[in-house]
Protein backbone atom coordinates (compact mmCIF):
# COMPACT_ATOMS: atom_id res chain seq x y z
CA UNK A 1 0.00 0.00 0.00
CA UNK A 2 1.13 3.53 -0.80
CA UNK A 3 2.41 5.42 1.93
CA UNK A 4 -0.27 8.61 2.58
CA UNK A 5 1.17 12.20 2.55
CA UNK A 6 1.08 14.10 5.29
CA UNK A 7 -0.79 17.11 5.12
CA UNK A 8 -0.82 18.76 8.47
CA UNK A 9 2.24 18.38 10.73
CA UNK A 10 2.38 20.07 14.22
CA UNK A 11 5.34 19.99 16.50
CA UNK A 12 4.84 21.95 20.05
CA UNK A 13 2.61 24.39 18.50
CA UNK A 14 1.40 27.28 20.00
CA UNK A 15 -0.24 30.50 19.02
CA UNK A 16 -0.90 33.97 21.30
CA UNK A 17 -2.62 36.20 20.15
CA UNK A 18 -1.52 39.94 19.94
CA UNK A 19 -3.95 40.70 23.26
CA UNK A 20 -1.51 38.39 25.57
CA UNK A 21 -4.14 35.11 24.90
CA UNK A 22 -2.86 31.99 24.66
CA UNK A 23 -4.72 30.19 22.30
CA UNK A 24 -3.31 26.88 21.44
CA UNK A 25 -0.13 25.23 23.29
CA UNK A 26 2.29 22.58 23.04
CA UNK A 27 -0.14 20.93 19.84
CA UNK A 28 1.41 18.05 18.58
CA UNK A 29 -0.56 16.19 16.06
CA UNK A 30 -0.42 14.91 12.58
CA UNK A 31 -2.91 14.48 9.82
CA UNK A 32 -2.40 12.25 7.14
CA UNK A 33 -3.79 12.64 3.77
CA UNK A 34 -7.34 11.23 3.28
CA UNK A 35 -8.25 11.58 6.76
CA UNK A 36 -11.89 12.65 8.13
CA UNK A 37 -10.77 14.59 11.39
CA UNK A 38 -13.23 16.45 13.79
CA UNK A 39 -12.01 19.00 15.76
CA UNK A 40 -14.21 18.81 18.97
CA UNK A 41 -13.76 20.96 22.28
CA UNK A 42 -15.75 23.69 24.00
CA UNK A 43 -16.15 27.04 22.94
CA UNK A 44 -12.61 29.11 23.02
CA UNK A 45 -10.95 25.47 22.90
CA UNK A 46 -9.01 27.00 20.37
CA UNK A 47 -10.50 24.91 17.03
CA UNK A 48 -11.00 27.62 14.91
CA UNK A 49 -7.65 29.25 16.15
CA UNK A 50 -6.36 26.22 14.65
CA UNK A 51 -8.20 25.83 11.69
CA UNK A 52 -7.29 29.50 10.54
CA UNK A 53 -3.06 28.62 11.07
CA UNK A 54 -4.47 25.80 8.13
CA UNK A 55 -5.25 27.96 5.92
CA UNK A 56 -2.41 31.10 6.95
CA UNK A 57 -4.73 33.21 8.59
CA UNK A 58 -2.74 32.95 11.61
CA UNK A 59 0.82 32.70 11.71
CA UNK A 60 2.04 30.44 14.94
CA UNK A 61 4.09 31.93 17.70
CA UNK A 62 6.20 29.53 18.27
CA UNK A 63 6.91 25.31 17.48
CA UNK A 64 6.32 24.08 14.07
CA UNK A 65 3.17 24.17 11.93
CA UNK A 66 3.78 22.42 8.54
CA UNK A 67 0.83 22.30 5.98
CA UNK A 68 0.32 20.80 2.63
CA UNK A 69 4.38 20.80 2.73
CA UNK A 70 4.66 24.92 3.25
CA UNK A 71 6.41 25.80 6.86
CA UNK A 72 4.22 28.33 8.13
CA UNK A 73 6.43 30.42 9.95
CA UNK A 74 8.37 30.76 7.05
CA UNK A 75 5.99 31.20 4.35
CA UNK A 76 5.96 33.76 1.79
CA UNK A 77 2.68 35.83 0.99
CA UNK A 78 2.74 33.92 -2.37
CA UNK A 79 3.37 30.65 -0.45
CA UNK A 80 0.07 31.29 1.45
CA UNK A 81 -1.59 32.33 -1.91
CA UNK A 82 -0.74 29.06 -2.92
CA UNK A 83 -1.98 26.73 0.08
CA UNK A 84 -5.24 29.07 0.22
CA UNK A 85 -5.76 27.66 -3.63
CA UNK A 86 -5.20 24.50 -2.36
CA UNK A 87 -7.47 24.44 0.48
CA UNK A 88 -11.56 24.52 0.44
CA UNK A 89 -13.16 26.51 3.46
CA UNK A 90 -16.51 26.27 5.17
CA UNK A 91 -16.69 29.35 6.92
CA UNK A 92 -18.40 29.33 10.93
CA UNK A 93 -20.81 31.79 8.75
CA UNK A 94 -20.77 30.69 5.78
CA UNK A 95 -19.21 33.65 4.73
CA UNK A 96 -21.78 33.40 1.35
CA UNK A 97 -21.84 37.30 -1.07
CA UNK A 98 -25.60 37.84 -0.38
CA UNK A 99 -25.42 40.33 -3.69
CA UNK A 100 -24.25 37.92 -5.65
CA UNK A 101 -26.00 34.64 -7.32
CA UNK A 102 -25.17 30.87 -6.74
CA UNK A 103 -23.01 30.61 -9.40
CA UNK A 104 -21.01 34.33 -8.68
CA UNK A 105 -20.33 32.77 -4.97
CA UNK A 106 -19.66 28.80 -6.30
CA UNK A 107 -17.64 30.11 -9.10
CA UNK A 108 -15.35 32.65 -6.89
CA UNK A 109 -12.66 29.75 -6.23
CA UNK A 110 -11.83 28.98 -10.34
CA UNK A 111 -12.60 32.40 -11.10
CA UNK A 112 -9.58 33.62 -8.86
CA UNK A 113 -7.04 30.75 -10.49
CA UNK A 114 -8.18 32.52 -13.93
CA UNK A 115 -10.83 30.40 -15.08
CA UNK A 116 -13.62 31.98 -17.71
CA UNK A 117 -16.97 32.48 -17.48
CA UNK A 118 -17.96 29.73 -20.08
CA UNK A 119 -16.05 27.23 -18.34
CA UNK A 120 -16.83 28.15 -15.07
CA UNK A 121 -20.92 27.66 -16.17
CA UNK A 122 -20.64 23.77 -16.79
CA UNK A 123 -18.34 22.93 -13.60
CA UNK A 124 -20.25 25.11 -11.25
CA UNK A 125 -23.22 22.99 -12.50
CA UNK A 126 -21.70 19.76 -11.97
CA UNK A 127 -20.39 20.74 -8.24
CA UNK A 128 -24.43 22.09 -7.69
CA UNK A 129 -25.27 18.91 -8.87
CA UNK A 130 -23.63 17.03 -6.60
CA UNK A 131 -24.71 18.71 -3.44
CA UNK A 132 -28.73 18.76 -4.87
CA UNK A 133 -28.63 22.00 -6.07
CA UNK A 134 -28.68 22.09 -9.54
CA UNK A 135 -31.57 23.93 -10.33
CA UNK A 136 -30.84 26.84 -8.21
CA UNK A 137 -27.93 28.07 -10.15
CA UNK A 138 -28.59 31.40 -10.60
CA UNK A 139 -30.90 32.15 -7.70
CA UNK A 140 -29.64 34.87 -5.00
CA UNK A 141 -28.53 32.88 -1.23
CA UNK A 142 -30.40 34.85 0.38
CA UNK A 143 -33.81 32.94 -1.49
CA UNK A 144 -32.29 29.70 0.03
CA UNK A 145 -32.68 27.98 3.91
CA UNK A 146 -30.18 27.60 6.53
CA UNK A 147 -29.26 23.95 5.05
CA UNK A 148 -29.48 25.01 1.32
CA UNK A 149 -26.97 27.82 2.35
CA UNK A 150 -24.58 25.48 4.02
CA UNK A 151 -24.89 23.23 1.18
CA UNK A 152 -23.84 26.07 -1.38
CA UNK A 153 -20.72 26.52 0.88
CA UNK A 154 -19.13 22.82 0.99
CA UNK A 155 -19.87 23.22 -3.10
CA UNK A 156 -17.53 26.69 -3.06
CA UNK A 157 -14.85 24.78 -0.94
CA UNK A 158 -15.37 21.83 -3.51
CA UNK A 159 -15.70 23.80 -6.66
CA UNK A 160 -11.23 23.60 -7.34
CA UNK A 161 -11.35 20.07 -5.95
CA UNK A 162 -8.51 21.04 -3.38
CA UNK A 163 -7.08 18.59 -1.21
CA UNK A 164 -7.65 19.86 2.03
CA UNK A 165 -11.20 21.09 3.26
CA UNK A 166 -11.35 22.61 6.30
CA UNK A 167 -15.12 23.34 8.10
CA UNK A 168 -15.67 25.07 10.65
CA UNK A 169 -18.92 24.60 12.79
CA UNK A 170 -20.50 23.65 9.59
CA UNK A 171 -23.82 21.71 11.44
CA UNK A 172 -23.44 24.67 13.95
CA UNK A 173 -27.16 26.22 13.21
CA UNK A 174 -29.20 23.40 11.48
CA UNK A 175 -32.21 20.63 12.04
CA UNK A 176 -30.64 17.53 12.92
CA UNK A 177 -31.57 15.64 9.60
CA UNK A 178 -30.08 18.57 7.69
CA UNK A 179 -27.04 18.66 9.46
CA UNK A 180 -26.92 14.56 9.05
CA UNK A 181 -26.85 15.89 4.94
CA UNK A 182 -24.59 18.24 5.14
CA UNK A 183 -22.21 15.96 6.99
CA UNK A 184 -23.15 12.76 4.27
CA UNK A 185 -21.83 15.84 1.80
CA UNK A 186 -18.15 16.14 3.65
CA UNK A 187 -18.13 12.29 4.25
CA UNK A 188 -18.66 12.46 -0.05
CA UNK A 189 -15.92 14.31 -0.58
CA UNK A 190 -13.80 12.35 1.94
CA UNK A 191 -14.45 9.86 -0.46
CA UNK A 192 -13.08 12.05 -3.16
CA UNK A 193 -9.76 11.80 -1.42
CA UNK A 194 -10.05 15.16 -0.04
CA UNK A 195 -8.71 15.18 3.58
CA UNK A 196 -11.64 16.58 5.40
CA UNK A 197 -10.87 18.17 9.07
CA UNK A 198 -14.40 19.54 10.38
CA UNK A 199 -14.65 21.45 14.10
CA UNK A 200 -17.89 20.75 15.37
CA UNK A 201 -19.35 20.57 18.86
CA UNK A 202 -22.50 18.09 17.38
CA UNK A 203 -21.01 14.78 18.55
CA UNK A 204 -23.83 12.81 18.34
CA UNK A 205 -23.45 13.02 14.57
CA UNK A 206 -20.19 10.64 15.10
CA UNK A 207 -22.11 8.18 16.05
CA UNK A 208 -23.28 7.90 12.11
CA UNK A 209 -20.34 9.36 10.63
CA UNK A 210 -17.29 7.55 12.15
CA UNK A 211 -14.23 9.62 12.00
CA UNK A 212 -10.89 10.63 13.44
CA UNK A 213 -11.57 13.02 16.88
CA UNK A 214 -9.23 15.51 17.51
CA UNK A 215 -10.63 16.62 21.45
CA UNK A 216 -8.96 20.17 22.60
CA UNK A 217 -9.66 21.69 25.70
CA UNK A 218 -8.04 25.14 26.65
CA UNK A 219 -6.03 25.32 23.64
CA UNK A 220 -4.45 21.92 24.69
CA UNK A 221 -4.79 18.46 23.06
CA UNK A 222 -6.79 16.15 25.09
CA UNK A 223 -7.78 13.14 23.00
CA UNK A 224 -7.18 11.83 19.98
CA UNK A 225 -9.13 8.68 19.24
CA UNK A 226 -10.93 7.36 16.48
CA UNK A 227 -15.42 7.29 16.64
CA UNK A 228 -17.02 4.94 16.45
CA UNK B 1 -25.49 29.57 -21.17
CA UNK B 2 -26.76 31.80 -18.53
CA UNK B 3 -30.81 32.59 -19.25
CA UNK B 4 -31.91 35.45 -20.65
CA UNK B 5 -32.16 38.51 -17.77
CA UNK B 6 -29.51 37.54 -15.54
CA UNK B 7 -26.58 39.35 -15.96
CA UNK B 8 -23.03 37.70 -14.49
CA UNK B 9 -20.69 39.94 -12.72
CA UNK B 10 -17.81 38.16 -11.12
CA UNK B 11 -15.94 39.97 -8.54
CA UNK B 12 -12.19 40.69 -8.94
CA UNK B 13 -9.77 40.58 -12.02
CA UNK B 14 -11.07 42.63 -14.86
CA UNK B 15 -14.55 42.12 -14.24
CA UNK B 16 -16.29 45.87 -13.80
CA UNK B 17 -18.43 46.05 -11.07
CA UNK B 18 -22.07 46.86 -11.88
CA UNK B 19 -22.87 51.12 -11.47
CA UNK B 20 -24.88 52.01 -8.13
CA UNK B 21 -26.34 55.09 -7.31
CA UNK B 22 -22.54 56.40 -5.46
CA UNK B 23 -21.25 55.78 -8.98
CA UNK B 24 -23.57 57.76 -10.83
CA UNK B 25 -23.48 60.82 -8.12
CA UNK B 26 -19.53 60.79 -8.09
CA UNK B 27 -19.78 60.65 -12.49
CA UNK B 28 -22.02 63.83 -12.13
CA UNK B 29 -19.93 65.73 -9.63
CA UNK B 30 -16.69 64.73 -11.44
CA UNK B 31 -18.10 65.80 -14.97
CA UNK B 32 -19.05 69.64 -13.54
CA UNK B 33 -15.94 70.04 -12.38
CA UNK B 34 -14.70 69.06 -15.58
CA UNK B 35 -17.11 71.25 -17.30
CA UNK B 36 -15.89 74.06 -15.52
CA UNK B 37 -12.12 73.21 -16.39
CA UNK B 38 -13.10 72.78 -20.35
CA UNK B 39 -14.92 76.02 -19.69
CA UNK B 40 -11.79 78.21 -18.41
CA UNK B 41 -9.88 76.54 -21.32
CA UNK B 42 -12.01 76.99 -24.17
CA UNK B 43 -12.47 80.84 -22.75
CA UNK B 44 -8.71 81.16 -22.97
CA UNK B 45 -8.87 79.32 -26.51
CA UNK B 46 -11.40 81.64 -28.05
CA UNK B 47 -9.49 84.57 -26.41
CA UNK B 48 -6.32 83.83 -27.54
CA UNK B 49 -7.89 83.95 -31.23
CA UNK B 50 -9.49 86.75 -30.57
CA UNK B 51 -6.09 88.24 -29.77
CA UNK B 52 -4.92 86.79 -33.03
CA UNK B 53 -1.49 86.10 -34.54
CA UNK B 54 -0.06 89.49 -32.45
CA UNK B 55 0.24 87.63 -29.91
CA UNK B 56 2.90 85.56 -30.39
CA UNK B 57 5.21 88.09 -32.46
CA UNK B 58 4.91 91.39 -30.41
CA UNK B 59 5.95 94.18 -32.32
CA UNK B 60 6.02 97.93 -31.41
CA UNK B 61 6.38 100.97 -34.14
CA UNK B 62 8.34 103.90 -33.77
CA UNK B 63 7.45 106.84 -35.55
CA UNK B 64 10.13 109.60 -36.34
CA UNK B 65 8.35 112.98 -38.16
CA UNK B 66 10.09 113.98 -41.37
CA UNK B 67 11.56 116.90 -40.64
CA UNK B 68 13.48 115.03 -37.74
CA UNK B 69 14.66 112.46 -40.26
CA UNK B 70 18.32 113.27 -40.01
CA UNK B 71 18.42 112.11 -36.45
CA UNK B 72 16.99 108.37 -37.72
CA UNK B 73 20.28 106.75 -37.77
CA UNK B 74 21.35 107.81 -34.60
CA UNK B 75 17.60 107.00 -32.73
CA UNK B 76 17.77 103.43 -34.60
CA UNK B 77 21.41 102.96 -33.12
CA UNK B 78 20.09 104.26 -29.64
CA UNK B 79 16.82 102.07 -30.09
CA UNK B 80 19.30 98.79 -30.50
CA UNK B 81 21.53 99.72 -27.68
CA UNK B 82 18.23 98.96 -25.53
CA UNK B 83 18.36 95.34 -23.57
CA UNK B 84 15.12 93.58 -24.33
CA UNK B 85 14.43 94.91 -27.88
CA UNK B 86 15.51 92.42 -30.45
CA UNK B 87 15.36 94.01 -34.01
CA UNK B 88 14.89 97.33 -35.30
CA UNK B 89 14.18 97.48 -38.73
CA UNK B 90 13.35 100.64 -41.16
CA UNK B 91 10.54 100.36 -42.90
CA UNK B 92 11.18 102.23 -46.02
CA UNK B 93 8.44 104.99 -47.49
CA UNK B 94 8.09 101.99 -50.80
CA UNK B 95 7.06 99.40 -48.69
CA UNK B 96 4.65 101.65 -46.57
CA UNK B 97 3.02 102.78 -50.13
CA UNK B 98 2.71 99.10 -50.96
CA UNK B 99 1.08 98.29 -47.79
CA UNK B 100 -0.92 101.31 -48.13
CA UNK B 101 -1.96 100.55 -51.76
CA UNK B 102 -2.78 96.72 -51.15
CA UNK B 103 -4.67 97.86 -47.89
CA UNK B 104 -6.56 100.63 -49.75
CA UNK B 105 -7.06 99.38 -52.93
CA UNK B 106 -6.75 100.84 -56.38
CA UNK B 107 -9.46 102.75 -56.40
CA UNK B 108 -7.62 105.83 -54.47
CA UNK B 109 -5.43 105.67 -56.80
CA UNK B 110 -1.88 106.58 -56.62
CA UNK B 111 -0.88 106.38 -52.96
CA UNK B 112 3.05 106.99 -53.21
CA UNK B 113 2.90 110.73 -52.81
CA UNK B 114 0.13 110.27 -49.62
CA UNK B 115 3.68 107.47 -48.43
CA UNK B 116 6.70 110.23 -49.06
CA UNK B 117 4.74 112.07 -46.06
CA UNK B 118 4.44 109.51 -43.50
CA UNK B 119 6.79 109.85 -40.35
CA UNK B 120 10.44 107.68 -40.92
CA UNK B 121 8.95 104.34 -39.35
CA UNK B 122 10.72 101.95 -37.15
CA UNK B 123 9.73 98.59 -36.26
CA UNK B 124 11.11 96.65 -33.23
CA UNK B 125 10.58 92.63 -32.16
CA UNK B 126 10.86 93.01 -28.04
CA UNK B 127 11.58 90.13 -26.50
CA UNK B 128 8.82 88.00 -24.63
CA UNK B 129 9.44 88.45 -21.32
CA UNK B 130 7.90 89.63 -17.64
CA UNK B 131 9.48 92.53 -17.97
CA UNK B 132 8.37 93.87 -21.35
CA UNK B 133 6.52 96.85 -20.21
CA UNK B 134 9.58 98.61 -18.98
CA UNK B 135 11.50 97.93 -22.28
CA UNK B 136 8.90 100.06 -23.33
CA UNK B 137 9.37 102.95 -21.12
CA UNK B 138 12.81 102.58 -22.29
CA UNK B 139 11.78 102.55 -25.75
CA UNK B 140 9.87 105.55 -25.01
CA UNK B 141 11.82 107.68 -23.65
CA UNK B 142 14.88 107.07 -26.19
CA UNK B 143 12.04 107.76 -29.07
CA UNK B 144 10.62 111.51 -27.10
CA UNK B 145 14.66 112.05 -26.81
CA UNK B 146 14.59 112.54 -30.96
CA UNK B 147 11.12 114.27 -30.83
CA UNK B 148 9.48 110.62 -32.10
CA UNK B 149 6.76 108.69 -30.52
CA UNK B 150 5.97 105.30 -30.36
CA UNK B 151 2.92 103.41 -31.44
CA UNK B 152 0.42 103.31 -28.08
CA UNK B 153 -2.68 101.22 -29.00
CA UNK B 154 0.31 98.61 -29.03
CA UNK B 155 1.80 98.92 -25.79
CA UNK B 156 -1.73 98.39 -24.84
CA UNK B 157 -1.97 95.44 -26.35
CA UNK B 158 1.49 94.28 -24.88
CA UNK B 159 -0.19 94.85 -21.54
CA UNK B 160 -2.89 92.98 -23.30
CA UNK B 161 -0.68 89.27 -23.43
CA UNK B 162 0.67 89.83 -19.82
CA UNK B 163 -3.29 89.36 -18.71
CA UNK B 164 -3.56 86.50 -20.62
CA UNK B 165 -0.54 84.46 -19.95
CA UNK B 166 -0.98 85.61 -16.10
CA UNK B 167 -4.65 84.32 -16.99
CA UNK B 168 -2.90 80.71 -18.39
CA UNK B 169 -1.05 80.43 -15.20
CA UNK B 170 -4.45 80.84 -13.47
CA UNK B 171 -5.96 78.49 -15.56
CA UNK B 172 -2.95 75.78 -15.11
CA UNK B 173 -3.00 76.47 -10.98
CA UNK B 174 -7.45 75.78 -10.86
CA UNK B 175 -6.47 72.35 -13.07
CA UNK B 176 -4.23 71.45 -10.66
CA UNK B 177 -6.48 72.48 -7.99
CA UNK B 178 -10.07 71.04 -9.35
CA UNK B 179 -7.92 67.89 -10.42
CA UNK B 180 -6.91 67.04 -6.55
CA UNK B 181 -10.65 67.81 -6.16
CA UNK B 182 -11.81 65.29 -8.78
CA UNK B 183 -9.25 62.68 -7.60
CA UNK B 184 -10.15 62.98 -3.83
CA UNK B 185 -14.12 62.80 -5.03
CA UNK B 186 -13.53 59.48 -6.94
CA UNK B 187 -11.27 58.09 -3.94
CA UNK B 188 -13.64 58.89 -1.31
CA UNK B 189 -17.00 57.28 -3.69
CA UNK B 190 -14.49 53.98 -3.83
CA UNK B 191 -13.66 53.89 -0.88
CA UNK B 192 -17.57 53.40 0.02
CA UNK B 193 -17.59 51.16 -2.40
CA UNK B 194 -14.89 49.22 -0.81
CA UNK B 195 -16.47 49.19 2.27
CA UNK B 196 -19.92 48.15 0.84
CA UNK B 197 -18.16 45.03 -0.32
CA UNK B 198 -15.44 44.53 1.96
CA UNK B 199 -16.94 41.07 2.73
CA UNK B 200 -16.07 39.99 -1.14
CA UNK B 201 -12.11 41.71 -0.77
CA UNK B 202 -11.73 39.63 2.10
CA UNK B 203 -12.94 36.17 0.62
CA UNK B 204 -11.16 36.45 -2.44
CA UNK B 205 -7.90 37.11 -0.62
CA UNK B 206 -8.72 34.25 1.90
CA UNK B 207 -9.16 32.01 -1.74
CA UNK B 208 -5.96 32.96 -2.44
CA UNK B 209 -6.52 35.58 -4.55
CA UNK B 210 -3.40 38.13 -5.93
CA UNK B 211 -3.62 41.68 -5.24
CA UNK B 212 -3.44 42.81 -8.64
CA UNK B 213 -7.26 40.53 -8.80
CA UNK B 214 -8.52 42.39 -5.34
CA UNK B 215 -7.44 45.98 -6.94
CA UNK B 216 -7.83 45.80 -10.91
CA UNK B 217 -11.85 45.92 -10.59
CA UNK B 218 -11.35 49.30 -8.25
CA UNK B 219 -8.78 50.62 -10.45
CA UNK B 220 -11.36 49.86 -13.66
CA UNK B 221 -14.09 51.71 -12.29
CA UNK B 222 -12.06 54.68 -11.18
CA UNK B 223 -10.98 55.19 -14.80
CA UNK B 224 -14.02 54.10 -16.23
CA UNK B 225 -15.51 56.61 -13.97
CA UNK B 226 -13.29 59.90 -15.08
CA UNK B 227 -12.94 58.73 -18.36
CA UNK B 228 -17.23 58.58 -18.58
CA UNK B 229 -17.35 62.25 -16.60
CA UNK B 230 -14.71 64.00 -18.96
CA UNK B 231 -17.09 62.43 -22.42
CA UNK B 232 -19.95 64.54 -20.32
CA UNK B 233 -18.36 67.01 -19.44
CA UNK B 234 -16.64 67.53 -23.11
CA UNK B 235 -20.50 67.12 -24.37
CA UNK B 236 -21.95 69.57 -21.81
CA UNK B 237 -19.24 72.23 -23.74
CA UNK B 238 -21.68 72.09 -26.57
CA UNK B 239 -24.62 73.90 -25.27
CA UNK B 240 -22.09 76.70 -23.99
CA UNK B 241 -21.05 77.44 -27.36
CA UNK B 242 -23.87 77.60 -29.27
CA UNK B 243 -25.21 79.86 -26.66
CA UNK B 244 -22.49 82.16 -27.30
CA UNK B 245 -22.09 81.05 -30.81
CA UNK B 246 -23.28 85.13 -32.14
CA UNK B 247 -20.86 86.71 -30.12
CA UNK B 248 -18.40 84.16 -31.45
CA UNK B 249 -19.24 84.87 -34.87
CA UNK B 250 -19.05 88.63 -34.25
CA UNK B 251 -15.77 88.91 -32.78
CA UNK B 252 -14.26 86.40 -35.85
CA UNK B 253 -13.52 83.51 -33.06
CA UNK B 254 -13.20 79.86 -34.39
CA UNK B 255 -12.71 77.56 -31.23
CA UNK B 256 -11.46 73.67 -31.49
CA UNK B 257 -14.47 72.14 -29.25
CA UNK B 258 -12.92 68.43 -30.73
CA UNK B 259 -9.55 69.26 -29.66
CA UNK B 260 -10.78 69.10 -25.87
CA UNK B 261 -12.43 65.54 -26.20
CA UNK B 262 -8.78 63.81 -25.76
CA UNK B 263 -7.54 65.90 -23.00
CA UNK B 264 -10.77 65.69 -21.11
CA UNK B 265 -11.36 62.27 -21.74
CA UNK B 266 -7.91 60.73 -20.29
CA UNK B 267 -7.28 63.44 -18.04
CA UNK B 268 -10.67 62.28 -16.27
CA UNK B 269 -9.42 58.76 -16.87
CA UNK B 270 -5.93 59.70 -15.27
CA UNK B 271 -7.69 61.71 -12.63
CA UNK B 272 -9.83 58.74 -11.95
CA UNK B 273 -7.15 56.12 -11.38
CA UNK B 274 -5.31 58.19 -9.52
CA UNK B 275 -8.44 58.20 -6.96
CA UNK B 276 -8.88 54.59 -7.50
CA UNK B 277 -5.34 54.49 -6.21
CA UNK B 278 -5.60 56.62 -3.57
CA UNK B 279 -8.41 54.56 -2.16
CA UNK B 280 -6.62 51.14 -2.45
CA UNK B 281 -3.75 52.01 -1.09
CA UNK B 282 -4.72 50.85 2.40
CA UNK B 283 -7.02 47.97 1.76
CA UNK B 284 -7.02 45.40 4.90
CA UNK B 285 -8.43 42.53 5.43
CA UNK B 286 -8.84 39.89 8.80
CA UNK B 287 -6.60 37.04 7.95
CA UNK B 288 -4.60 38.70 5.52
CA UNK B 289 -1.42 37.12 4.64
CA UNK B 290 0.75 38.96 6.02
CA UNK B 291 -0.48 38.75 9.86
Amino acid sequence: MAERKTMMAMKQLMLRYPTGKVALSGINLSIEQGEFVYLTGESGAGKSSLLRMFYGGLRPTSGQLHVQGWDMREASEDDVRSLRRRTGVCFQNQRLLFSRTVFENVALPLHIQGWDKKRLIPRVQKVLDYVRLGDRLWSYPEALSGGEQQRIAIARAMMATPPVVLADEPTGNLDEETARHVLDLLMGLNQLGMTVIMATHDLHLLNSHPGRVVQLHAGALVGDSYAP
Amino acid sequence: MHPKGVRVHLPGGWNMPPMGIHQYLALIIVAVALWALGSVWMGLQATGDWVGSWQKNMVLHVYLPQESNDKLARLKSDLQNISGVVTVVSVSHDVAANWMQQWLGKGVGDVSLMAKHLPETLVLSLQHSDGELFVVDDVRETAQRVGASINEDEVRLLGMRDVLDQAEYLAWFVTLLLGLAMALIVSNTLRMILLARADEIHLMRLMGAKEWFVRMPFLLEGSALGAAAGLLAWGLLWPWVWGISSWLEASSVSLNIWGLLLPLLFGGAVLGCLGAAVATARLESPDSVDV
